[in-house]
């Protein structure tokens, strides 16, 4: 007992030590000397990075909610912290029943277990402290709810993103009016100094990776599919979340293209034999060990695209950087009325030549338990192969493999 | 004997099946327990179909293997899911059949079927055995009689009594404090027939059923969740003579396209 008491002091040492990721860098960049896409190296160093910089506080640190926008932490020189986004990696290492389990004594096991994971590993110390937590009302609809919780466990403020629910113009103005007060808040309880000028640098680049991601969306049209979609919905979401506003992520999406780029001209897909096409719908999938991709790559099933890398904002103007974000938000197909959602799945069955749906259902979320149906519907109308795959993201005690792999199985047969 | 013959196997969690096929029809089948070997009951349940069939095993053409333990046949010539060899073994033996009802030992599946006998769409019992056949084998051990029985038992019974939970281990007590309280065996199976059917009925719902329905797996034995299936849906519902083989026909079935596909 004492041992173990021992070791997670050692290890949650070494987690806060700045010095560990400056020693990590080396190693996973030899570790990752054979990796051909230099994309993923980007996403492993920009990690390091800005972990780095959470646990160094040279900067103040703002934990932020997956959906809620980076582009204001970087625009206001402070280090963005997404809790779900670490979750996911502790996930993927197979680490994340520990926190859970230290969650569930905590808090209800019907919450998402990103968030239950998040809890425990921030209730174990293995967090940076925030100086300040901004959550988003849309999509999750426990962000708000949990990371007030943060912020009482921290002792620190917690301001929200809270969008109409449609757009428009009186919905932008009361958009821009929000982002301004909660930039305005930011600055006055960090003590930092509000450089619109220094924003508009930061909105520059998140355009200039949006102006990339739109290339890489349009090279996964291709077929054979260039891209997997298991990486689509790992490091290149990841990306997605966490680094628009950073110059790491003009290199991550500015390598991406380039790579994808030749991999198309070349004819090169990443399944040996593509018979059919998939589109994943839902934000995640569970990233810890399983079969499904692997199900569904030994039939010759690519997941060519994922609604999580739509893109649905139109470019930014730096020179309005409050109505840029603003629309960047109220944009947000997954949010507002289930019609817009419905319209980009449309136009993603079309534009990817999808032959399949999957529509995750991650345990706990309820942001897409209700549109799930109603997709489904509408896709089998169209005479488009659909399935609900329930399981879960970050926990692997909710994933049943029989079920799961006849589920797959079932829809690859449907195709066939 | 001469002719090509063809075998599908169904490796349930509880039971496993065989069935051999041949150019003109159904040549013999076999069923089995599964017990804690998948691969051993398929072996087991093939040589007792061929056998039957009086046929040996290197006269089959093509095997598929079905069922959950379908991965874990290595003699298999493909792997084919329950849901589709269910739709297919229906389809065939009733081929105007639009659904299909499908309640095995730890899975309960409602399938909906196109014109060809192909599935059109699907849903599945989420990881919760409830309403299956080993929930219903484990009230059967609390309410002490046969599995076989329960069927006719329930059909003994005026009304059912009212069941509040589907969790099998707390069903299990549930059902062992009614017998507490001097409630009638026949009704308190009548009830779990009951709870056990509006829970497909429920799942239905997310498809757009179509008639004729069939009703296959082990647990379309029982008349009594036959009935009440029957007063649910307002409708006659097709009961295969045996309806536990229907995955190992839809599988051989499968093996016999493959064959003349020369795939």
């Amino acid at each position: 007992m004492q041992h173990k008491q021992t070791s997670l002091k050692v290890l949650t040492w070494l987690v806060q030590s700045p010095l560990t990721y400056c020693c990590l860098r080396p190693i996973l960049d030899l570790l990752n000397m054979r990796e051909e896409n230099p994309a993923y190296r980007i996403w492993v160093r920009f990690l390091l990075d800005v972990t780095r910089r959470a646990y160094a506080r040279k900067q103040p640190v703002i934990w932020m909610s997956a959906f809620a926008p980076t582009e204001i932490a970087y625009g206001l020189r402070a280090v963005p912290f997404i809790p779900e986004i670490i979750a996911s990696l502790v996930a993927y290492f197979g680490w994340s029943h520990r926190p859970i389990a230290l969650a569930d004594s905590h808090i209800s096991t019907d919450l998402c277990s990103f968030y239950r994971c998040s809890l425990g590993l921030a209730l174990e110390g293995f967090f940076p402290r925030p100086d300040l937590i901004i959550s988003s009302s849309y999509l999750c609809d426990g962000a708000n709810k949990l990371l007030h919780y943060f912020s009482q466990i921290y002792g620190c403020p917690h301001l929200m993103v809270d969008p109409p629910y449609r757009d428009g113009a009186a919905g932008r103005r009361y958009m821009v009016d929000q982002l301004k007060g909660l930039a305005g808040t930011t600055c006055k309880l960090l003590d930092l100094p509000l450089d619109e000028g220094y924003l508009s640098q930061v909105l520059t680049l998140s355009d200039e990776a949006r102006a990339y991601m739109a290339k890489i969306n349009r090279l996964r049209r291709s077929a054979p599919s260039p891209l997997p979609g298991s990486e689509g919905l790992s490091y290149l979401a990841g990306m997605n979340f966490y680094s628009l506003g950073s110059r790491w992520g003009v290199d991550f999406f500015r390598s991406l293209y380039r790579y994808l780029e030749k991999k198309v001209t070349r004819g090169q897909g990443y399944l040996p034999r593509e018979k059919s096409r998939l589109l994943w719908l839902h934000h995640i999938r569970p990233y810890y060990r399983n079969e499904i991709f692997q199900i569904l790559a030994e039939r010759g099933v690519a997941v060519s695209f994922e609604e999580a890398n739509y893109l649905y904002w139109p470019p930014l103007d730096p020179s309005r950087p409050w109505e840029s974000l603003a629309d960047k938000i109220l944009s947000n197909v997954w949010a507002g009325p289930l019609e817009r959602r419905i319209e980009a799945i449309g136009n993603m069955v079309e534009d990817y030549r999808i032959d399949g749906v999957v529509h995750f259902s991650h345990w706990g979320c309820r942001q897409s338990c209700g549109g799930a149906g109603v997709i489904g519907d509408w896709l089998k109308e169209r005479g488009i192969p659909y399935i609900i795959l329930p399981g879960d993201g970050a926990d692997q005690d909710n994933y049943s493999p029989g079920q799961t792999r006849t589920r797959v199985e079932a829809l690859v047969e449907m195709l066939e | 004997m001469a002719g090509r013959i063809y075998a599908g196997v169904d490796v349930g969690s509880l039971s496993s099946e065989a069935l051999v096929l041949g150019d003109d029809g159904v040549l013999s089948y076999s069923i089995v327990s599964t017990g804690a070997n998948p691969q051993r009951a398929a072996r087991i349940c093939l040589g007792e179909a061929l056998a039957r069939a009086g046929r040996e095993e290197k006269a089959i053409s093509r095997l598929v293997a079905t069922g959950y333990g379908r991965i874990r046949v290595p003699f298999a010539d493909r792997e084919v899911t329950e849901i589709t060899c269910h739709a297919r073994g229906a389809h065939y033996l009733f081929p105007t059949t639009g659904t299909v009802i499908d309640i095995g030992g730890q899975d309960s599946k409602v399938i909906t079927l196109d014109e060809r006998g192909g599935v059109s769409d699907f849903v599945m019992n989420d990881r919760c055995a409830a309403g299956t056949g080993r929930f219903l084998e484990v009230m059967a051990a609390a309410l002490e009689t046969e599995l076989r029985d329960m069927g006719r038992r329930s059909l003994q019974a005026k009304k059912g009594v009212s069941i509040s939970s589907m969790c099998t281990v707390f069903a299990e007590s549930e059902v062992i404090s009614l017998i507490a309280e001097g409630q009638r065996g026949e009704e308190i199976i009548r009830g779990l027939h009951e709870a056990i059917s509006r829970r497909i009925f429920r799942m239905t719902k997310r498809l757009r059923v179509r008639e004729e329905i069939t009703f296959s797996g082990g647990v379309a034995k029982n008349e009594g969740i036959a009935e009440t299936l029957k007063g649910l849906f307002g409708t006659q519902i097709n009961i295969p003579e045996e309806p536990q083989i229907v995955g190992a026909l839809g599988a051989a079935l499968y093996a016999r396209d493959m064959e003349h596909r020369g795939s």
